[in-house]
């Protein structure tokens, strides 16, 4: 029976190109981004008459670009490592988490100072902008976890995590184009609850569609 | 020194697995099933015992759809190890089976293979490689392994009769090599 099984497996093989696991994700993601432009400009642009680039503040456009852009590289450095069956990995956990909390920290200097004015808060577009930011990620987290499947996470709640993370942060990368609020607190915030909640997404959806 | 052997002969196998080595890769493969039917029975009730093959073929066939999440730069029998554990913890939960080893306990597959134990093994290497590889692997099949002349014969692609004959002529060449004569 073991014998048959090793003989079909040999006839089976195919030789496996080096970096399979990294070059399978940054595929998916690459896939997941394309979409997610297009997707972006149909919903945000067409559909809610939000213009590209439509920050009002240079420097804090330059802010959301490199805060996001930042949590989505430290969700890609964890995630071909957790897709492993050996694999450990938690500092690109915990500097996103230091990320955020220094976000939140600089965010909370900027708005004493100003006396707590309450639209540095909110904006205009805190009830929307966590889930637009899930919205845009969509279609990267559908794409990595789709690649993931065919890995072996040792932890496939872990491995959601990580491609959640990825999602949010590209995700809320390609939304900050169509985002005009100006406000730090408002992205340590907001940003970071979309991004958390794409993490979150991922993680749930992982435990059961990573099981191998 | 016996795990780190083992380690650099199984990964040079899945190394060349990897690059397409079909030979290779069915050595590996027949190893590892050495290594993992003990490591599964260990860990099972003499109830559940007959849940061990379907483990040992459950692992075999995660090796080969999951290869790829091997890091070639790090140890194979970490990779391997963590597959097998993985497959048992699931097969455990899904059948709600109760491990005769508690699952933090968890002796590393490579610490106990099935010939025999690991010295002796090394010995058995050792004398056998006196004869002809194909010999040496007819001797070890058959009386190591427990497989069949017949089976170990059609492995070889040779009649019964000549296995045996081959079989008969490597034992009386060893005698006469490490017990001083015959006997």
């Amino acid at each position: 029976m073991t014998d048959d099984l090793i003989a079909r497996l040999a006839a089976d093989l195919e030789p496996t190109p080096r970096h399979a696991v990294e070059r399978r994700i940054l595929l998916s993601l690459l896939m997941g981004m394309l979409v997610t432009v297009l997707w972006a400009y149909l919903v945000f642009d067409l559909m809610l008459g939000r213009t590209f680039g439509g920050a009002d503040s240079v420097a804090m456009f330059w802010t959301k670009f490199g805060y996001t852009l930042a949590l989505g590289l430290l969700g890609l450095a964890a995630a071909p490592v957790l897709v492993r069956p050996d694999g450990r990995i938690i500092w690109p956990l915990v500097g996103a988490g230091l990320l955020a909390l220094m976000a939140l920290g600089s965010g909370t200097m900027m708005w004493m100072r100003a006396d707590w004015p309450m639209d540095m808060l909110m904006g205009r577009t805190a009830m929307v902008c966590p889930w637009l930011i899930v919205l845009a990620a969509l279609p990267v987290l559908i794409a990595l976890l789709a690649a993931m499947r065919r890995l072996a996470p040792r932890s496939p709640a872990m491995a959601g995590l990580a491609a959640g993370l990825v999602a949010g942060g590209f995700g809320a990368w390609v939304y900050a184009f169509y985002c005009g609020e100006t406000g730090m607190m408002f992205i340590a915030v907001w940003y970071s609850l979309g991004i958390g909640l794409t993490a979150l997404l991922g993680a749930a959806l992982g435990r059961t569609l990573l099981r191998w | 020194m016996q795990a780190d052997e083992t380690e650099t002969r199984l990964r040079t196998l899945m190394l060349a697995s990897l690059d397409g080595d079909a030979a290779a890769y069915r050595q590996l493969l027949s190893e590892l099933t050495r290594y993992l039917r003990p490591y599964f029975a260990r860990r099972l009730s003499p109830a559940h015992a007959s849940h061990a093959e379907d483990l040992v073929q459950d692992t075999l066939l995660a090796v080969h759809t999951r290869r790829m999440t091997y890091d070639r730069a790090r140890p194979f029998t970490a990779w391997l190890h963590a597959v097998a554990h993985h497959k048992f913890v699931d097969h455990v939960r899904r059948h709600a089976i109760r491990p005769t080893v508690p699952l933090e306990d968890d002796a590393p597959v490579f610490a106990a293979d099935d010939s025999a134990n690991a010295a002796d093994r090394l010995d058995v290497d050792a004398v056998l490689s006196d004869v002809s590889p194909r010999t040496a692997d007819l001797i070890r099949q058959t009386r190591l392994e427990g497989a069949s002349i017949a089976e170990a014969a059609a492995r070889h692609g040779m009649t019964e009769t000549a296995a045996k004959v081959s079989i008969h002529r490597g034992l009386k060449a060893l005698m006469a090599r490490f017990a001083g004569g015959e006997k």
